[in-house]
């Protein structure tokens, strides 16, 4: 049998603060976590694109490691193990951005390096052939038109690092899902509590999918 | 401060880590099956002519794209038996909630490939007398697929990560064992490093392999 007093949202509309105080947190440390993936994204991506063989090699070990492995794993061992190693404490806010950090920003340095690489080699030959340096080559012919490739793709990341930040409720980060979660053991309401969470996450990311969908059509439609 | 490692504890509990990897093995297969066939229903759905079959299609692919995974996995295993009276074990659950998701991100794979396919072989087809079955069957298909897989397998390999978060409802997969482990011996370093190495080894040669196929399977227009 269902519960026939389900579906009631009176209730838990009256507890909505609560669940934007988590919403609040989930952005914060997404938005954190973003701007650390794109650094460490960059940072990344040069030294797997560089001249010296040992740090193109750290780079694609580091991008491996991040990558083959599950986020969660990684979230745990940094929040609990890594402070064992260095014997500094983490609150779980730093510990979120490391993991988040690290691990998306592993990806988005294959990003960068793929948007890069799209390019025909002709490009940079022909610049350094017009007597730029390198650098100069980098950043007016090779950069205006990559980033130009790889925005949708960097965009749609940031919507994954916003959704993959509820893992952070589980090294009590109070985020929205940790919110959601204790309010629906508090009200004993978690059908509702729940499904208010998912649209709030839902509200949080739309907004950045129109807008890949937006340039994905503009970046396109001349190409 | 010099940390004694006691990798000993990582040996002896290795069994239950490694009962862990059954059930992550299991929740994979059976919730790629899931996400396979499902994807499919759900691309063609949302490639009817009728508003009646995609609109659905839209509302749930959107859903599951738009939500984190692990919000999914908590709202199937305490919403579901809740408002349908069903009770799902966390395993059962665990799979519902990971299926959809995949079926979801399946869909979008399933649809770009058959879109990608230029209208034009299409027409083309049916300019030569086949019928739209035929089409579909001996020139869409055929192409289509080659540019299926490889994108295929590697949601296959981020949902070998993602079965960790089955965790959070109690599934005793490796990341759930690795927990209890670390919580009971109190050495969560040496746990979770073996938790990660072990996750490193199973997931890097799929990778490797993913990205073999990619060049292998390359379409060049």
């Amino acid at each position: 049998m269902s519960d026939p007093h389900l579906w009631q949202f009176g209730l838990i509309l009256r507890h909505l603060p609560y669940l934007l105080a988590g919403a609040k947190m989930t952005l914060a440390v997404s938005a954190v976590s973003i701007l650390c993936a794109l650094a460490i994204g960059v940072g990344i991506a040069l030294a797997r694109m560089s001249r010296s063989r040992s740090a193109e090699f750290l780079a694609g070990l580091f991008i491996d490691v991040w990558r083959s492995t599950p986020t969660l794993a990684q979230l745990l061992w940094v929040f609990y193990a890594l402070p064992i190693l260095t014997g500094v404490a983490l609150d779980p806010f730093t510990a979120g951005v490391i993991t988040l950090g690290c691990h998306y920003g592993a990806s988005l340095a294959e990003t960068f390096r793929a948007g890069i690489l799209s390019l025909p080699a002709g490009q940079r030959q022909a610049a350094l052939a017009l007597g730029m340096t390198r650098a100069q080559a980098l950043r007016r012919i090779i950069l205006p038109q990559a980033v130009v490739r790889m925005l949708p793709a960097v965009v749609s990341m940031f919507i994954v690092i916003t959704k993959e930040s509820a893992l952070v409720s589980m090294i009590n980060l109070r985020d929205l899902m940790w919110h959601a979660q204790s309010l629906a053991g508090l009200t004993m309401r978690s059908t509702e509590v729940l499904t208010i969470a998912a649209g709030l996450y839902a509200v949080c990311t739309y907004p950045q999918a129109l807008l890949v969908n937006y340039l994905h059509r503009r970046l396109t439609a001349h190409a | 401060m010099t940390y004694q490692w006691h990798f000993q504890v990582v040996w002896q509990n290795l069994p239950f880590l490694l009962q862990g990897l059954g059930m992550t093995v299991a929740a994979t297969v059976l919730s790629m099956l899931v996400g396979l066939v499902g994807g499919l229903l759900i691309a063609l759905m949302r490639l009817s002519a009728w508003r009646g079959f995609r609109m659905p299609a839209i509302a749930f692919t959107e859903a599951f794209r738009t939500t984190p995974l692990l919000v999914q996995i908590v709202w199937v295993y305490t919403v579901l038996p809740l408002s349908t009276g069903i009770m799902l074990s966390p395993f059962t659950s665990g799979l519902v909630a990971l299926g959809l998701n995949v079926a979801a991100f399946m869909s979008e794979i399933y649809r770009a490939g058959i879109t990608s396919v230029s209208p034009f072989q299409t027409q083309a087809g049916l300019a030569l007398g086949m019928t739209r079955w035929q089409v579909l069957r001996r020139v869409v298909l055929p192409q289509a697929v080659r540019r299926v897989i490889p994108p295929t397998a590697s949601m296959w390999v981020g949902l070998f990560k993602d079965t960790s978060l089955l965790a959070a409802i109690g599934v005793a997969e490796v990341m759930y064992q690795a927990r209890v482990i670390a919580a009971e011996t109190f050495r969560p370093l040496e746990i979770f490093t073996a938790t990660a190495l072990i996750y490193f080894l199973l997931t890097y040669p799929q990778s490797l392999a993913v990205n073999r196929l990619f060049k292998r399977l390359r379409v060049q227009e």
